[in-house]
């Protein structure tokens, strides 16, 4: 160590290369399909390959609009700026994946520059992460040791479907300060590449990729402050593995500077990978080698260039996103931050909460009484299910009409909370109208004053204690037994009329 | 000159069925059968299959039907033009074996207005050179003197069309890989604009001054050709979207108030005298026929070949580097222990030629980081440079004259230093790198040890000026007799039946 100073604190430093897969029709310079539509998720190795994608000899790229656009959209979605001119370059080199021996890439003039993302954080706060660039790109293939069926292959094999696949570089400024941002940015960052249906982002199919950056400030006691040397982790497919690794490396760096008190200094970058199932990281290369892709500008291509017209075209496609959303229910509908942020978290849910106010709205009443009572049916009876099923509020198989016929017999008091949970949980797996359901099942609420005697002296009669309690001046002791009643009536008496019963029945009405 | 051999003659007497498409067919192929052992023009012919479509084309012909602009017509393809049928070497053993599954858009092209490819034709590797020694399966002769180049790359392409094995032919053109081999072999060659003629399935060697062109024996056949295969392609984004128009129209017409360039540095002292000599006589030719001659300078001339064999290396560096051994073409086997570096290097190093290697080399240590900025970028700054001084030079003047090559034809070995071949290209890479248009005429001879060596005269034109650049060869060739010279020992016995 080369101090004898103590740290006072430590504080992470990220900036991320995120990579996302477009799920455009066909691939980036080719006809040939995409790997990342979804129609071609499980095509048989090299199936998606056609002669610019296999790189034979005379074929030429034609950029495609179409990913062009879907990287204007995010661009725009982010603030970004959109270049007018904007130009392709190759990065060459030699790998068995990269069939042409470069790589189409956008170098010193990307498609979109300087903007932003808020991330929420868990207080409805937002925090402010610039984003330096985005820019297109092809994806590569992938090398493969195992034979169809897993059987291992004493070799390489090449396959090509993934190669020529649009990808979205988006590189954010040092702004992320802990693993928690880390994820949440890319959370969020997966979530409006869905809204805009630019990318399915299925992490498993690698439709993402992240590469922090990451190093750490430590401060000492004797009021210096020192920057361990930036690390770059490869390649991270998944949220844990991002979490894992950022997490791993603040303790690695603040340890090893500890040790051997290495700052950050140029030419000092490392690579790390990320181990899986040992949850740490692992060295893959020493010092930041001067690596030359011998860049320039791609003869093949002529520059893109992007008129108002075409930008503004761009922009009117661009859905209400997530954090719009977001500010719109907390405003329209009266939305805490916290519930706001669960019905916006993922872009299927979300449309179906959307398609529920508007079943209910059709049916009657107001978007603003109804959106609060669709989100407290979804986020407690859906949640739950969604939890227990594991899927997502959409695909239970209630549908949105549904749910605007269980808000509707909530509203006309024709069912209590507690049936309304039942009966949520069994127009899942039924096309039934609710009001049927709740008949058939007995959940409707019951006016009849016999019956609601009949329930309330069962109460009594199993709750002495609190009825004692009761009637000696203990207010409160009235909720055990409405409980009760609720209980033996399996939800179908109103609670309301049960307390005024009970009380009048107590002798202090 | 003889109508009959050209392919608006051929074409002609073949709708009136004074000849049929599949004698015509079978003379070429007798040709070649007689004289290509020595000239070794192609690499590889398909009689079979030229056969076949002669015969359809007979049938259709036959029956009264309009089988295309260019029915029956035998054409042959420089060997960097795929096709799905036969190979497409480059004349290169990385791609000895190789068959593409496509065909290019030009020969596709040729192919869907009639014309009939009968084989494909010896190139320098990857069309890097101007003598087509540099053929990895063996050099092509000049027919005009068998001791000596046809030029290059496209030479087996020139040599075919001056030897009567076909009446046309196309080649690719990146420095002058057209012109020069037609100014050596005394046929017409000509270079399209940059955008004019699709590059989908030429194989790149330098993309941003690559552009397959026909050869032909006369200035009509040769815009014939041009028209068929220009034209907007969706598949190659540098293809101009203009329309292509019909250049036989008015071609016998001179350009009104006709003004024609002529730049100092084209007839520098270092050219052969008797290939000065024959630029003066088309200057005095043009102006007897009323043109105006203007005194044009262009001093970045010299800076041509520089800023050439910096770009067109960097981008071959590049656009070879799929060659790798992995997918297909050449793989070397590799020894127990070696691994994937040995693969790509022992590919490599077996599949490609010296020159092939040399370019790559340059190429990649121009664009390496520290010489970038030296060498590529400054070679692009000098590249706008040209393109502004040839604008200049197109306000005074609606054509560039001068000599296509500084001499004629040398002999087979006599270059052995690259940079003395480089040197070849010095009137032509200008063209390329300025994307405008030229075209090669046979323009005289120059005797050399009682052997008549064609001499080219090279017509260059703004960017998609075509038309007046074919009306002014026309002048000339209207004029002159050069075109309708054969090389000694080709006579009526080859295509007797035309």
């Amino acid at each position: 160590m080369t101090t004898s100073a103590s740290i006072v604190t430590t504080r992470l430093k990220i900036g991320m290369e995120i990579h996302v897969e477009l799920a455009t029709k066909s691939k980036m310079f080719s006809r040939s399909a995409n790997l990342a539509h979804p129609d071609h998720y499980d095509a048989a190795p090299n199936s998606l390959v056609d002669p610019m994608v296999a790189a034979l000899p005379g074929v030429l790229p034609v950029m495609n609009k179409q990913a062009v656009e879907m990287a204007m959209m995010v661009g725009i979605a982010l603030g970004c700026t959109i270049a007018r001119v904007s130009k392709w370059d190759r990065k060459n080199y030699f790998y068995p994946d990269l069939p042409k021996g470069y790589q189409i890439s956008q170098y010193d003039l990307p498609l979109c520059c300087d903007g932003e993302l808020h991330i929420p954080g868990a207080d409805g706060t937002t925090k402010r992460i610039g984003i330096i660039r985005a820019h297109l790109e092809e994806d590569t293939g992938k090398l493969g040791h195992e034979l169809p069926g897993g059987k291992p292959y004493n070799g390489s094999l090449v396959d090509l479907n993934r190669a020529g696949t649009p990808l979205l570089e988006i590189v954010t400024h040092p702004d992320l300060e802990s693993a928690q941002d880390a994820v949440t940015f890319g959370k969020e960052l997966r979530n409006l590449c869905r809204f805009l249906g630019v990318s399915e982002g299925i992490m498993q199919r690698g439709h993402m990729r992240f590469e922090p950056n990451v190093n750490v400030i430590i401060r000492t006691d004797d009021g210096n402050e020192f920057a361990t040397p930036i690390v770059e982790i490869k390649n991270l497919n998944s949220f844990r593995a991002l979490r894992g690794a950022i997490e791993h490396e603040h303790k690695r760096q603040v340890e090893a500077w500890a040790e051997e008190g290495v700052v950050q200094a140029t030419g000092l970058k490392s690579t790390r990978g990320w181990d899986d199932a040992r949850l740490i990281t692992v060295l893959q290369r020493e010092k930041e080698e001067a690596d030359d892709y011998r860049y320039f500008p791609d003869p093949d291509l002529i520059p893109v260039v992007v008129s108002d017209e075409w930008r503004q075209n761009v922009a009117a496609r661009i859905p209400e996103l997530p954090m719009q959303r977001r500010r719109r229910y907390q405003e329209q509908y009266k939305l805490s931050a916290k519930d706001a942020l669960a019905l916006t978290d993922d872009r299927d849910p979300c449309m179906f909460y959307e398609q529920c106010v508007d079943a209910c709205v059709a049916g009657r009443g107001s978007q603003a009484q109804v959106g609060s009572a669709c989100a407290k049916l979804l986020l407690n009876a859906g949640a739950k299910r969604a939890n227990e099923r594991g899927c997502g509020v959409h695909e239970l198989g209630i549908s949105p009409g549904q749910v605007a016929q269980i808000i509707e017999l909530r509203d006309q008091e024709a069912i209590g909370s507690t049936a309304a949970d039942e009966l949520f949980g069994l127009l899942c797996d039924s096309d039934d109208n609710a009001q049927a359901v709740a008949e058939q099942h007995g959940l409707l609420q019951v006016r009849d004053e016999g019956q609601l005697d009949r329930w309330c002296e069962a109460a009594i009669e199993a709750q002495p204690q609190a009825a004692d309690d009761f009637r000696s001046g203990k207010a409160a002791a009235i909720g055990r037994l409405v409980g009760q009643v609720m209980k033996v009536s399996r939800g179908q008496a109103d609670a309301k009329a049960a307390k005024e019963k009970l009380t009048q029945k107590l002798g202090r009405g | 000159m003889d109508d009959n051999q050209s392919i608006l003659g051929l074409v002609e007497a073949l709708k009136h069925r004074e000849i049929s498409a599949v004698q015509l067919v079978q003379d070429c192929f007798e040709g070649i059968e007689q004289l290509d052992e020595k000239l070794h023009c192609f690499h590889e012919t398909y009689p079979h299959r030229a056969l076949q479509a002669a015969e359809s084309i007979d049938g259709a012909l036959e029956a009264g039907d309009e089988p295309g602009p260019l029915a029956g017509v035998p054409i042959a393809l420089k060997d960097n033009i795929v096709t799905s049928f036969g190979h497409t070497t480059c004349s290169s053993r990385i791609l000895e074996d190789f068959n593409s599954p496509y065909t290019s858009t030009a020969a596709q092209r040729l192919i869907d207005a009639g014309a009939i490819v009968i084989g494909k034709t010896n190139c320098d590797e990857f069309a890097m050179g101007s003598s087509t020694e540099h053929c990895a399966f063996g050099e092509v002769c000049n027919p005009w003197d068998l001791t000596r180049v046809p030029g290059g790359s496209s030479g087996g392409s020139a040599a075919a069309v001056a030897a009567r094995l076909c009446p046309g032919a196309l080649g690719s053109d990146t420095g002058g890989s057209i012109r020069q081999p037609a100014s050596l072999c005394g046929v017409v060659g000509v270079k399209p604009s940059y955008g004019r003629v699709s590059r989908f399935g030429l194989v790149a060697f330098g993309s941003s001054l690559d552009q397959i062109g026909p050869l032909a024996r006369c200035v009509k056949d040769a815009a014939w050709l041009l028209r068929i295969i220009a034209g907007p392609d969706r598949r190659d984004s540098t293809c101009a979207d203009l329309a292509v128009p019909d250049y036989l129209n008015g071609i016998d017409q001179p350009p009104e108030n006709l003004r024609i360039g002529v730049p100092k540095q084209y007839l520098s002292d270092k050219n052969e005298p008797a290939v000065n000599e024959a630029v003066y006589s088309a200057i005095e030719l043009y102006r007897d026929l009323g043109a105006e001659i203007v005194d044009i300078d262009l001093p970045l001339t010299e800076y041509g070949v520089a800023t050439y064999y910096v770009i067109a290396p960097a981008e071959a560096s590049s656009n070879l580097a799929r060659y790798d051994g992995i997918r297909y073409g050449r793989r070397a086997p590799l020894e127990p222990g070696e691994d994937l570096f040995d693969l790509y290097a022992k590919s490599r190093a077996e599949g490609f030629g010296p020159e092939v290697k040399r370019r790559i080399m340059l190429g990649t240590y121009v664009l390496s980081a520290g010489y970038y900025d030296a060498y590529y970028k400054r070679a692009l700054q000098v590249r706008r440079l040209i393109k502004q001084e040839f604008d200049a030079a197109f306000e005074k003047c609606h054509a560039l004259l001068g000599p296509t090559s500084p001499a004629p034809a040398f002999e087979i070995g006599a270059k052995a230093d690259p940079l003395s071949m480089y040197l070849c290209d010095v009137y032509t890479a200008n063209t390329n790198i300025a994307g405008i248009c030229g075209i090669s005429i046979p323009a005289g001879f120059a005797k050399v040890d009682g052997k008549h060596l064609p001499i080219g005269l090279q017509i260059q034109c703004k960017a998609f000026d075509e038309a007046t650049m074919f009306r002014i060869a026309r002048m000339f060739e209207a004029s002159t007799d050069y075109h309708t010279k054969r090389p000694p020992g080709i006579g009526d016995a080859v295509m007797r039946g035309v």
